[in-house]
């Protein structure tokens, strides 16, 4: 493995400063059901395909952010910041 | 013949581009005998101009092998030198005293007696230990051992001081140029002319390419300098060009990271624009012992004499079956040698006409060219005596003609050297081939390839959405002669596969190269294709009954599939000792700034995640003791240390840790607790709020940065409001703990620490010895004791000031293991080794740390499904019955709690305590025995040895002594 990835903040640096924070998945509200919390720690999808993730540039800033990576090729797409959209579905 | 004395012997005249320095004699060792050599020699070079002629036995029949290609891909010169297996002697530069020995060969590599296997080679057909030596079984364990130990290549010296301790480095490029040829030596300039940062990776010890060991007239007549070295030059002078030499670019992986082997360990360059300017390969040619030694690549026959100056032969044979470059390189080559004074019995060309300057003027000086001929077998024992050609077509060696000769020069079809593209698939983006590596008849002359060069460094350095040119198709290599009655063509040269057991393993089915190289090993050794893998393909597609589109619509399943007809490239190109991939050890040991103190102490050190950390000074017990009697005072540096800032702080910590902060007062200390959103403990620490917008926060030593790494990833997409600053570093901290706690930093502040004034789980900022410190009134080992956090730098004037103030009341520091122990009596539990990937604070008696009347907290979802759920099993103190005959019975941690046999549980802590001076500990037990008094069975050398629950710890319980 020895793609790059774009840290909003620092650039384009090699995979291995980054560490890998599992792919994104929506957190169940307090007092949710059971089998949705059940869902949200053990399940998930493990797409083969295009899926959103966290990183953190470890050896870097330090700062968590996102990426649309492609599972089948490790092709990254994008990189943004939590609580903001995707570059491609900014105005 | 012996190995001579004289480095002379066999040498040339001094050829113009030689390597050696004829001043410069060196001495080593072959198998025991001194070899003069000079300096530039290779070890093969050195030992061929000495007249050794067999370098090697072959690995499975023992056959005697000589120098093929001379260019560190075959394995025809594995030696080992100094302890170390498998070294290639052409490439390895001579020192003064290398001890090298030979391999695999037994007595001696002249008289080897397991060359007795060659003649039963019929009784070793392809895959015969997949067929044969299975039953019984016990044949195939001692069939196993014998195969093992005559065959292989050489062995590791374990007793040897191997050169084990690699650097690596990383390397950034905006082009890489792989290749230090004319056309790569051309890209680097070219891009380098624009301004880019250039990598130029080569090799061979000095650039130039194929130019270092070809006359000039081979490469362009109307040149009057040498251009290998004006570009040379022009290289070295070129700022923004590192050229790397003796670096062998050994893996190419994506976005453009090449993978170096360097004499210094590995370099990764990662490069935005790759050019592969590779050149091209020769492969050997089949035909009957066509590993005889004196049998060569026609290239290694111009490296011996060009740049060692060595005569390969005294008659020559020269064999031609390839492209129109190759052959007129293999024309070139034999001018060459003529010049030098070695007589060319024969050129067998199996074209029909032989045309050109060269082959005219060689017909003008006497030598016989046989066109339509190629050759049939060699003949000779040990070493090659004569060669028999026979017309193109003919089968057999009825109508052949026998040559005299002591040197066969193979010029077989030439290839690119595309590993590395081929690594990557053909379309990897940013990479571009130039030069030979294009396809073998792209660039002939010096002139195209440095255009080609040009163009490629050009395109690079400003790269524009061009695809690389991919290679040409190649032409297949000429189709074995038939094999006669021996089968001894040799493919592989690595593993001794002829061309007949290819033909076999095909008629056995295997039919797809993946599976045919996987039956046959063809590919699989040292060379890892190098010499055999083109070959393996073009016997495969010669002999498969049909292409692999037909095998689909015939609907033939016996037969294994289509697939491609070369074999999957994979890094490494060339072999690569393991240890340059480990480099160095690369975890860094972090020690306190009370380091050298501890030290000094006499303290026994022990890893502690990545920390170095006192274990103990002299006695844990006697530690212990004066912990509980007088004062002790231990380094607590390796703590995770994080402050949280921000008018949003309140909050963050109140969603993180499972307790509430946001309500914390100023000055006060709370135990924190973290767990993952399932419930499972995470960390625990103290939590102490210094401000409404500030805390200073805890973790266990070698977690802070996972700890800040989870504090910021639940942070991030926030309002920003707050932030996690990790000052680990940034603070050394020492517990002071006991009854003299108090009297002892009394004399060191102005700080009232009075039981009335300065209360448990309080705490102050205040001077300390004259150092700004922050005092935490907390202690996990049961005593009245201080926390003290202070500036990093001073670090052992606080111990000394402290050690000092002590003294009068017989202060002692204390390890990790007197911690251990003075912990475990007050019961408290340590993460990670008391609890598991399952452990909840329900489970461990935590519940008190858990606000469930919190809306929302990271594990609360978790631990609401536990919580509504009787417990599996919780963790408990046990009490071991008082010792018996002078031994003290303690489980060790991790042994089984058991009922009736069967484990239900286990020991997670457990040591002697000093105040019941009985065993005792904390386990995991069901829940209906997590009971006071409760009786449980503790598996001891096998023996089940009766313990008592008790859910108090077990030194003060009520705490009385740790809040005076």
């Amino acid at each position: 493995m020895s793609f790059l990835l774009k840290c909003p903040n620092c650039g384009e640096r090699s995979v291995d400063e980054f560490r890998f924070g599992g792919e994104v998945v929506s957190r169940p509200a307090p007092g949710a059901a059971e089998s949705d919390w059940s869902s949200y720690f053990y399940f998930r999808p493990n797409a083969a395909g295009v899926q959103q993730e966290w990183w953190n540039h470890r050896y870097g800033c330090g700062r968590w952010f996102y990426a649309l990576r492609d599972t089948t090729a490790n092709a990254v797409q994008t990189t943004f910041w939590p609580g903001q959209p995707p570059p491609s579905e900014q105005p | 013949m012996p190995s001579s004395n004289n480095p002379g012997q066999s040498r040339l005249e001094p050829q113009p581009g030689e390597t050696i320095d004829r001043a410069a004699p060196v001495e080593f060792r072959f198998d025991g005998r001194p070899v003069r050599a000079f300096r530039g020699d290779t070890v093969a070079s050195a030992l061929y101009a000495g007249g050794t002629r067999v370098f090697s036995r072959s690995f499975k029949y023992h056959r005697p092998r000589g120098l093929l290609c001379c260019a560190g891909n075959c394995p025809n010169c594995l030696v080992t030198v100094d302890g170390e297996p498998n070294v290639r002697a052409c490439v390895r530069p001579v020192e003064p005293g290398l001890r090298v020995r030979s391999q695999n060969a037994w007595p001696s590599l002249r008289l080897d007696l397991l060359s007795l296997l060659d003649r039963l080679h019929w009784l070793m057909p392809v895959g015969f230990y997949y067929k044969a030596l299975h039953r019984p079984k016990a044949l195939w364990l001692l069939a196993r051992r014998l195969i093992r130990r005559v065959g292989g290549l050489g062995s590791i010296d374990i007793n040897a001081a191997h050169h084990t301790e690699f650097s690596s480095r990383s390397l950034h490029a905006d082009v890489a140029v792989v290749g230090g040829g004319p056309a790569g030596m051309a890209a680097a300039l070219a891009a380098a002319e624009t301004g880019a940062a250039v990598t130029l990776i080569d090799d061979q010890p000095s650039l130039g390419g194929h130019l270092r060991y070809t006359r000039l007239q081979a490469v362009n007549p109307r040149q009057a300098g040498n251009p290998k070295d004006e570009l040379a030059a022009a290289v070295a002078n070129a700022p923004n060009i590192h050229a790397l030499n003796d670096a062998t670019a050994f893996g190419l992986y994506q976005d453009n990271l090449l993978a170096v082997h360097t004499p210094g360990g590995l370099v990764r360059v990662r490069a935005k624009q790759v050019v592969l300017a590779t050149g091209v390969q020769e492969t050997p040619l089949l035909f009957d012992n066509n590993d005889l030694p004196g049998i060569m690549l026609t290239s290694a026959a111009r490296r011996l004499a060009s740049l060692y100056g060595i005569r390969p032969g005294r008659e020559a044979v020269l064999a031609i079956s390839g492209n129109p470059a190759a052959t007129a390189e293999a024309y070139q080559t034999a001018l060459e040698l003529l010049d030098a004074g070695i007589r060319i019995t024969a050129i067998v060309d199996a074209s029909d006409g032989a045309s050109g300057e060269a082959a005219q003027a060689l017909r003008d000086r006497g030598v016989t060219i046989l066109t339509g001929h190629r050759i049939a077998r060699a003949v000779g024992r040990g070493r090659l005596k004569a060669a028999v050609a026979a017309p193109v077509g003919s089968t057999g060696y009825a109508d052949g003609r026998r040559i005299r000769c002591d040197l066969l020069c193979m010029s077989g079809p030439l290839y690119p050297m595309d590993a590395l593209l081929q690594q990557m698939g053909v379309s990897q983006p940013g990479v571009t081939l130039a030069g030979c590596a294009t396809g073998v008849s792209g660039a002939t002359g010096l002139d195209e390839a440095t255009r080609q060069g040009r163009d490629a460094g050009l395109r690079a350095a400003n790269p524009a959405p061009n695809p690389a040119p991919l290679p040409e198709p190649l032409p297949a290599p000429p189709a074995p002669m038939p094999a006669g009655k021996g089968g001894r063509a040799y493919v592989c040269f690595c593993e001794d596969v002829s061309a007949h057991d290819i033909a076999q393993a095909i008629d056995e089915g295997f039919a797809d190269v993946q599976t045919l190289k996987r039956y046959t090993t063809v590919t699989m050794g040292p060379c890892q294709g190098k010499m055999c893998g083109r070959a393996l393909s073009a016997i495969c597609a010669a002999r498969r009954p049909l292409s692999s589109a037909e095998w689909e619509t015939k609907d033939r399943p016996e037969v294994s599939g289509g697939g491609d007809l070369f074999t999957t490239s994979r890094p490494p190109w060339r072999p690569v000792p393991l240890a340059v991939l480990a480099g160095r050890e690369r975890m860094p040991l972090k020690r306190t700034p009370m380091d050298r103190i501890h030290r000094q102490l006499g303290a026994t050190m022990v890893e502690s995640g990545p920390w170095l950390r006192p274990h103990n000074y002299g006695s844990p017990a006697d530690e212990c003791a004066a912990v509980r009697q007088r004062v002790g005072i231990i380094d607590v540096g390796t703590l995770g240390k994080l402050e949280a800032l921000g008018i949003g702080a309140p909050q963050l910590l109140d969603r993180i840790y499972t307790h509430r902060f946001s309500d914390l007062p100023a000055g006060r200390i709370r135990y924190g607790l973290m767990t993952s959103d399932n419930g499972v403990i995470l960390d625990d620490g103290t939590v102490t709020r210094l401000a409404a917008d500030r805390y200073f926060i805890t973790t266990t030593s070698g977690n802070a940065d996972v700890i800040e790494e989870w504090f910021n990833q639940w942070n991030a997409g926030g309002d920003n409001c707050a932030h996690i600053v990790n000052v680990t570093a940034a603070y050394g901290a020492v517990n002071v703990a006991g009854p003299k706690a108090r009297e002892t930093l009394a004399k060191l502040t102005a700080i009232d620490l009075s039981p009335d004034k300065f209360r448990y789980m309080r705490s102050a900022r205040g001077e300390v010895a004259g150092v700004p410190s922050l005092l935490l009134r907390i202690g996990f080992v049961g005593e009245t004791g201080w926390e003290l956090h202070f500036p990093a730098e001073y670090g052992e004037y606080m111990w000394n000031a402290i050690m000092e103030a002590g003294r009068e009341f017989g202060i002692s520091p204390f390890g990790l293991e007197a911690q251990r122990i003075l912990r475990l009596e007050k019961g408290h539990v340590i993460v990670g080794q008391d609890t598991d990937a399952v452990s909840t604070p329900l489970d461990v008696g935590s519940e008190w740390a858990v606000r469930f009347d919190k809306a929302d907290f990271i594990g609360r979802g978790g631990l609401s499904i536990a919580a509504a759920r009787p417990a599996q099993q919780r963790l408990v103190g046990f009490i071991m019955p008082p010792s018996t005959a002078g031994s003290r019975i303690v489980p060790e941690d991790g042994t089984p709690v058991v009922s009736g046999g069967r484990p239900i549980g286990r020991v997670t802590s457990a040591r002697i305590s000093p105040t019941l001076g009985r065993g005792f500990g904390l386990a995991w037990v069901p829940p209906h025995l997590a009971e006071e008094g409760a009786s449980i069975q503790v598996l001891i050398d096998h023996r089940p040895v009766s313990a008592t629950v008790t859910l108090q710890p077990v030194y003060d319980p009520q705490g009385l002594r740790l809040r005076s």
